[in-house]
């Protein structure tokens, strides 16, 4: 299909399900603003990646299959969010994050979260201690109750971990 | 390493670091940032960098890697670390749930263990509702007639309060109700997908899953209507269950149904087995007990949401040992 053909059946697909999706989303989230959101979300995905419907059936299955996707997304963020801005309300220090600094935040956890996925609990940790706080292997090894060597396999093992997906590696 | 294949495929790849240089850049990295390192190590790295374009290159990840955690350092690592946390809780935990059930373990071991699902469908049924709690979470909230609900661990409930009747709906999870006094007597239910409760009195717990709701009544009576058209009246001090076809009377309503509004879980003589069933459901990833040892009897008081303590207090009362096999998979042997 050419590219404005493609354009053409998008806003086809749009004005034909972009109301009912938005409607579905809504009920399932309880909240018209995200509800608005991810509607438009689901079709700039599907901008992005052409596809043909036969039937409106299968176009709206499709689109819900998505949307479910994006709640998803959408609840596991706030989920995401919420951990770390309860954690950070409890040091008197802190001071309340702008609204673009959470999403960039939030971006930033769910990615080191894949990352280190594969790593115990403990070593998570430890890297995090390292990374975000610049602790001294002393003072993670005390925290942590292990010792200062495991400290540095736990830095090494975790650190590997990211390297294989930032170059791409199969690891 | 020298290379067998000739010159023409050595291009741009050539310059891509292999497992073991990736290993070595990470094992530098760990060196470097340790608290003795000294020049030595350092110019030690630093001939390792100039080694090879493959080196340099496995180098420039570590530090991409490392600025990926500026955003984080404003907010320190105790904020980071739960955050990542409940980023992983969604993600690898439950692939490691799914591929442990598939794979070591029959399913004959799963079927009345409280193995916990994946998260989504108790996330679908959430959604619609107006109020909900996360694994290990619990709530108390008060309704508009000064009636009060606690909402146990991974809950979802609905709240409709109309001119002709009090309604709330639980979609998942576990609830202990008090009903408060309403000034034009409204009636009080509580409905689930397997039929509605309606309050005769004042305190009482429901939960509910997949197959059934569960009813204990601690002050009054609460009358049961299931999906069939059944009705039964549950009494102070009794309990039951029903599913949409049918009520059954359970006995002595159970403290232990009480009890969670105060953060614990109590085992008033039961098998292990249910005690871990009801320990299960404050935590992700599996939970479970061999059945050689699921019918041995457990008293005592349990805190819910620190599942790591009550193991240890079990492990020592008990002849059973916890097995880790991954932070996500635990079960309790014999000794």
């Amino acid at each position: 299909m050419s590219t404005s053909g493609h354009t053409a059946a998008i806003e086809h697909l749009y004005i034909d399900h972009h109301p009912w999706l938005q409607g579905w989303l809504r009920r399932r989230l309880g909240c018209a603003a995200d509800a608005a959101d991810l509607a438009q979300d689901a079709f700039l995905r599907l901008l992005a990646t052409p596809r043909q419907f036969n039937t409106a059936f299968e176009a709206r299955g499709y689109l819900r299959c998505m949307a479910n996707g994006l709640c998803i997304d959408l609840w596991r963020r706030r989920e995401v969010e919420q951990a770390w801005l309860q954690t950070l309300a409890c040091h008197p220090e802190a001071v309340e994050p702008s609204p673009e600094q959470r999403a960039l935040v939030v971006e930033t956890l769910l990615e080191i979260g894949a990352m280190l996925g594969r790593l115990s609990q403990k070593a998570a940790a430890a890297f995090l201690m390292a990374q975000v706080d610049g602790l001294p292997y002393r003072e993670i090894a005390a925290q942590l109750g292990v010792s200062d060597r495991m400290v540095k396999k736990y830095i090494a093992q975790a650190m590997l971990q990211c390297v294989l997906i930032e170059a791409g590696h199969p690891g | 390493m020298a290379s067998v294949i000739p010159g023409a495929s050595a291009g741009r790849r050539c310059a891509e670091p292999d497992y073991a240089t990736l290993e070595a850049a990470a094992s530098w990295y760990a060196t470097l940032h340790s608290d003795e390192a000294g020049a030595a190590d350092r110019q030690a790295w630093q001939a390792w960098l100039e080694q090879s374009e493959a080196h340099a290159r496995a180098w420039s990840y570590i530090e991409t890697v490392s600025q990926r955690f500026d955003p984080l350092r404003t907010g320190g690592h105790q904020a980071a670390l739960a955050g990542v946390k409940a980023a992983r809780r969604g993600s690898a935990g439950r692939r490691q749930v799914l591929r442990g059930l598939a794979g070591v373990f029959g399913l004959g071991m799963a079927g009345w263990m409280g193995w916990r699902h994946s998260a989504l469908p108790e996330t679908l049924l959430a959604w619609g509702a107006d109020y909900r709690t996360a694994t290990g979470e619990q709530r108390e909230i008060t309704l508009a007639d000064g009636s009060r609900v606690w909402l146990n661990t991974d809950s979802a409930l609905r709240v409709d309060y109309q001119a002709g009747a009090r309604r709330l709906t639980l979609a998942a999870g576990e609830i202990l109700v008090e009903t408060g006094q309403d000034a034009s007597q409204r009636p009080f239910y509580v409905d689930t997908r397997f039929g509605r409760m309606q309050a005769l009195g004042t305190r009482f717990s429901v939960r509910h899953d997949a197959r059934r709701t569960r009813l204990d009544v601690f002050a009054s009576a609460v009358e049961i209507n299931n999906a069939a058209g059944k009705v039964q009246r549950v009494e102070a001090g009794e309990s039951a269950e029903f599913t949409a076809d049918g009520i059954a009377a359970l006995g002595q309503a159970e403290r232990a149904r009480e009890a969670w509004r105060r953060g614990v879980v109590v085992a008033d003589n039961i098998p292990l087995g249910a005690l871990i069933e009801d320990l299960a459901r404050y935590q992700r990833g599996h939970l479970g007990v061999a059945p050689e040892v699921a019918e041995l009897s457990v008293v005592g008081v349990y805190p819910a949401t620190d599942t790591e303590r009550a193991l240890a207090m079990l492990e020592n009362t008990l002849p059973i040992r916890v097995k880790r096999r991954t932070s996500w998979w635990v079960t309790l042997e014999a000794r």
